[in-house]
Formats: C-alpha cells, sequence, structure tokens
C-alpha cells in the first residue's frame, strides 16, 4: 500500500512537471496556432542554467529565478524567429520552432558539453501516511499548484490575459479593437519559456539532464496537450498528471523500459480518437 | 535538346565519379545518393499530399533491419535488398491506416512516436541484437559476383536513386499525379471532384516509405552493420532539411537539397577535424547547420533553393511547387 501511495506522489510529481512544459505548449497554441516543437529545449535550458549557476556559487532560489528568465528571454526568441515574420504560415513555424530546437543543440554543447548534469534541490524526505517521499517532489508539486493557479488569475482577471484570450478566440477580432496580435504571440512565446523554464528548474534535481532530454520531455507534453486538444488548460493538467502517475507505476510495477511507449501509443490512440469524432469538411486547415 | 544534352552530361558525371574519388569521398557519394533517395520520398509527401512526417528515419531503419535479418539468416541478399523497400511501404500501409487522419502538427508528432516507438523495440528486442545492433551482414552478393569495393555500392545506390527518380516522374506526370496536385491544394476540392484522397495520400506515404527503405537496405549492406543509434530522431529532420532547401515537389530539388546539405556538412566536419578543434566540434556544427539551414529557407525562401535559382534564371512561374503550408 505505502508503495502504491509513494508511486502516485511520486507520479504526480512527474505529472506536474509534464504538465507546466504542456502548459507552454498550448498557451503558445492558443494565441498563435502554432505548436511549438522548441518547448521541451526552454526546460533543458532552465536545467543547464541552473546546475551552472548554482556551480558559480549563487545562492539557491536566485539561481532558480535567474534560470526561468533565462528559459523565457529563450522563448521570446523562438517567438521572434517562428512568428516574426509576417505570413508565416502556422506549419511553416512549426518546421522554424523545429528548426529552434535544433540550433539549442548546437549552442548547448558549446556551453554546457554533452553529458547529463544535476543540481541539487531540497534535501530529506517527509514520511505521508506510510510513504516516503523526496522533499523536492512535493516543492514540484507545490509549485505546479500555484503556477496554475497564478495562470488562471492571469487569463482571467488582468486586461493582459484578456488581450491574450482575445487573440486566441479570434484573432481578427482583436485586430479590430486594437490589440497587436504579433506582440501577444510574442508575449505567449516568453509566457511559454517561463513555464518550461520552471519545469526545467524543479526537475533537474530529480533526474539528470543533458542537452537532448528535450524530445521525451516535449513528446510527453504533447501528449498530455492532445488530452485537452491543445487548447483547454485543465483537462491538459489533468492529462499531465495522468500520464505521470501511469509511466511512474509502469515503471514501479516492472515495466519500466516501456513507459515511453506507453506515453507514445497512448497519445496516437487519442488523437485518432478525436480526429475520427470531428467531421471531415472542418478539418481543411486554414 | 538543351535538356536531353544537360541529363546525359549528368549521367555521364554520375557515372564516372566512383571510378576517380577515393574511399572517403566514394563514402560521402554513397552517402549523399542514399540521403537523395529519401528526400525524394520525403518531398513527394510534402510537396504532393502535403504531410510532414518526421518519421522517416523510421522506415530508412524497418528497410536496413529487413535486408540485414533476412541475408544474416541465409537468404541470399538480392532478395533482402527487394524486401526492404516491400517492408517498409507494408509497415507504411498498416500505420497509415489510423495515422493519415491526422494532419499537420499531429501527424508530425505521430510519426515522430512511431519512429521513437519503433527505435526503442529494436533497442530491446533480441531478434534486432539490442543496442548492439546487428553485425557481421554478408556483402551485397547476385550470384558469384560480389559487391566488394565502394565503388560498387557507389553504383548501386546511384542506380537505385535512378530508379526513385523515374518512379517519382512517371507518378507525377500521371493521372494520380494530377489528382495530388489538387489534393496538396485544397482536400475538400479534391473530395469533391471525386479524387479518393484518403487512398492517394496512403499510397504516396507508401512510397516514400518504400524508396526510404531501399535506401535502408543498401545502407546496411554498405556498412555491414545496423543498430538503433543509426537512426536518431535527427535523420529524420535532416530528411525535411533537405527537401525545403531543394524545394518541396521537384524531383531534382530533393536531389540537390540533399547534395547542397550533405556537401556543406561534410566541408564543415572536415574543417572540424582539424587538430585543435574540440571533440564535439562536428556534431556541433552539424546541428547548427541544419538548423539554420532550415529556418533561413522556411522564412526566406519558401519555394526553395532549386526553383527561387530557376525562376531567378527563365523568370518563369508556372509549375510552382505546392506552398509549404
Amino acid at each position: 500500500m505505502s508503495a502504491f501511495l509513494t508511486y502516485l506522489l511520486n507520479g504526480l510529481a512527474v505529472g506536474c512537471a509534464i504538465a507546466l512544459v504542456s502548459g507552454g505548449l498550448v498557451v503558445i497554441h492558443r494565441v498563435t496556432g502554432v505548436v511549438n516543437f522548441a518547448q521541451g529545449t526552454f526546460a533543458v535550458v532552465a536545467g543547464l542554467c541552473t546546475s551552472s549557476l548554482l556551480g558559480l556559487g549563487l545562492p539557491h532560489g536566485l539561481s532558480e529565478v535567474a534560470a526561468a528568465l533565462v528559459a523565457a528571454l529563450a522563448g521570446l526568441l523562438t517567438g521572434l524567429a517562428a512568428i516574426g515574420r509576417r505570413g508565416t504560415t502556422p506549419l511553416s513555424s512549426l518546421i522554424v520552432t523545429l528548426g529552434v530546437g535544433v540550433l539549442a543543440y548546437a549552442v548547448e554543447i558549446v556551453l554546457w558539453g554533452d553529458q547529463p548534469r544535476s543540481a541539487p534541490g531540497l534535501a530529506g524526505s517527509v514520511t505521508v501516511a506510510g510513504a516516503r517521499i523526496q522533499t523536492q517532489y512535493l516543492l514540484v508539486i507545490g509549485v505546479t499548484a500555484a503556477t496554475f493557479a497564478l495562470l488562471a488569475l492571469f487569463f482571467g482577471r488582468t486586461y493582459l490575459g484578456k488581450a491574450l484570450t482575445a487573440c486566441a478566440s479570434n484573432p481578427y477580432a482583436a485586430r479590430v479593437v486594437g490589440i497587436d496580435t504579433r506582440l501577444m504571440g510574442l508575449m505567449a512565446f516568453a509566457l511559454g519559456g517561463l513555464l518550461g523554464g520552471v519545469a526545467g528548474v524543479l526537475v533537474t534535481p530529480l533526474r539528470p539532464i543533458s542537452f537532448d532530454t528535450d524530445v521525451t520531455l516535449i513528446v510527453n507534453a504533447f501528449a498530455a496537450a492532445v488530452f485537452g486538444a491543445l487548447t483547454r488548460p485543465v483537462i491538459t493538467l489533468a492529462g499531465a498528471l495522468l500520464l505521470g502517475v501511469a509511466e511512474t507505476m509502469a515503471a514501479g510495477y516492472g515495466y519500466g523500459s516501456h513507459q515511453l511507449e506507453v506515453a507514445l501509443g497512448l497519445m496516437i490512440v487519442v488523437m485518432i480518437v478525436q480526429v475520427s469524432r470531428r467531421p471531415a469538411v472542418s478539418q481543411e486547415p486554414t | 535538346m538543351i535538356r536531353a544534352a544537360a541529363g546525359l552530361l549528368v549521367a555521364a558525371v554520375t557515372l564516372a565519379l566512383p571510378a576517380v574519388l577515393d574511399d572517403s569521398a566514394l563514402a560521402v557519394y554513397i552517402l549523399l545518393g542514399l540521403a537523395a533517395m529519401v528526400t525524394v520520398g520525403v518531398s513527394l509527401l510534402m510537396g504532393y499530399a502535403g504531410q510532414v512526417s518526421l518519421g522517416q528515419g523510421a522506415f530508412y531503419a524497418i528497410g536496413a533491419y529487413t535486408a540485414a535479418l533476412l541475408s544474416l539468416h541465409g537468404v541470399p541478399p538480392l532478395a533482402g535488398l527487394v524486401a526492404a523497400p516491400v517492408a517498409a511501404a507494408g509497415s507504411a500501409l498498416v500505420i497509415g491506416v489510423p495515422l493519415l487522419r491526422l494532419r499537420g502538427h499531429h501527424l508530425a508528432f505521430a510519426t515522430l512516436a512511431v519512429q521513437l516507438i519503433l527505435l526503442s523495440l529494436a533497442g530491446q528486442l533480441e531478434i534486432t541484437g539490442g543496442d548492439i545492433g546487428l553485425q557481421a551482414i554478408p556483402q551485397f552478393a547476385i550470384g558469384s559476383f560480389e559487391a566488394g569495393s565502394a565503388a560498387a555500392y557507389a553504383y548501386m545506390t546511384w542506380a537505385g536513386l535512378a530508379l526513385v527518380m523515374l518512379v517519382t516522374r512517371n507518378v507525377i506526370d500521371s493521372r494520380p499525379g494530377r489528382a495530388l496536385r489538387a489534393l496538396a491544394t485544397s482536400e475538400t476540392a479534391a473530395a469533391s471532384s471525386g479524387i479518393p484522397v484518403g487512398r492517394y495520400k496512403l499510397v504516396v506515404f507508401a512510397l516514400s516509405a518504400a524508396f526510404a527503405g531501399l535506401a535502408g537496405g543498401i545502407y546496411c549492406f554498405y556498412t555491414g552493420y545496423v543498430a538503433p543509434g543509426s537512426f536518431p530522431v535527427l535523420i529524420s529532420i535532416q530528411y525535411i532539411v533537405m527537401a525545403v532547401v531543394g524545394g518541396l515537389g521537384t524531383i531534382w530539388g530533393a536531389v540537390v537539397g540533399a547534395a547542397a546539405i550533405t556537401l556543406l556538412v561534410q566541408g564543415l566536419n572536415s574543417l572540424a577535424a582539424v587538430p585543435g578543434m574540440p571533440s564535439s566540434a562536428p556534431s556541433v556544427l552539424s546541428y547548427a547547420v541544419y538548423a539554420l539551414v532550415l529556418i533561413l529557407v522556411v522564412l526566406f525562401l519558401p519555394h526553395g533553393l532549386l526553383p527561387a535559382l530557376s525562376g531567378r534564371l527563365s523568370r518563369k512561374r508556372d509549375a510552382s511547387p505546392v506552398e509549404t503550408r
């Protein structure tokens, strides 16, 4: 029983990290219509930055915040490349973000080398109802909950958030009332970078991160985002938690080597089911 | 007349090159031909059927593993080589039926997922040799003739490429080819004029997979071993870079794109191999080149290199390849 509870809590923490990355994916897709292939890269950049900054002797907290801000900057730069040029179609933008992700490999290897890096997180563990759980896992769950709450407030209560939502629901109408949709798109990319960065900062103490970790991250995040059809944050969060728990359970009960296949297979099935429930005519790309 | 002369010249140069190149240059020549073979398929798939496949490397791997497994178990290499594209096309048909209902970024991620799943399986299964892969694959041979030299593999590769280009040209010029062009513009319009959209997309998907499978088959005989590490995700991205750079939906564009990128990366690699450079320099440079070329071409030359050049020369704007949507 306590093993089950341990797996559950660990799985929730893993799911939270996925949720942060896929939250960024959803924010960017909602505002710009672009699926950002470089989303996993933001987490990698932030994770590697944290390890370097802590290595330089900067205190905890400061290092983590700075690393997340670097990721936000990376998001902004990705956005400039992907949607900065007028008339770039969403599919061209997708290929550009793919290119940005590969370009990041080159930068990361030059700056940090190609070996995995880790960073110290919160030490110690607590016992919850007979299950031992590392404090860092609890931190991940807490920060993610706070982040999603802040996001909900931002989108629901602030003018900026509402402007972003307006771009998402009807770009033309948003332009008509004077909202700069391109600027909003760039903000969405920066926000996506920040969310990916927070995920990277939180995850690096749990599992070492290297330049090519982004493939696993982006694939898991996309799988979770697919649950919410890339537009609905709450369902995405639920999907991410489900995915995290399912993968951790699979690993815990001895199917460890197949967790990636499970996640990917699930993603494909969900996508196919979603498509088959939509009428054919509405599928024409715009 | 000029076209025919140019064609003869290209053929003559292609045939003469293996005789004069040394072994390291021949290796580049062979890899270039193999990449071009896959890229023609990608160009057809993206340019005509409008589908982005990030899993083309998976079909390359399926071809390579099929040919390797068969010839390791005593099947004549020629039969193994024929089986490679067949197996790739067959798997494409099986995966394609559910997958091709997806479009745009969904399809891109799904094909990426398929490649990750396949390679992860190849790294775990006993029959594929796990992470070590398959080694000591016999030389390619037909009867008593054995392809022992690199030059023989070069001729094999370029014969394969010629076959692939011929098939593609016939497909494009045929009635189904015109249907594909219609399909690439608007699926709804194509469907309403009676084109079986789903079936055509599936056939193009299988065809492009067969090209990749054939290239994979030749690759495994040439190198003598296959392992999951030979088919990273980057290899699939590399084919997209080549197809986009050359110009989507053009046969020669695919070849030019593959040649340009392969030679550029090779040139930079030999630059990076100069003493004093860090050991990671070659991979850093190739990542940077693939990425920058892809970004710049998509943003500034959406029709690709070859159409841009020929358009500049002749001011001809007809038969324009399909927009990268």
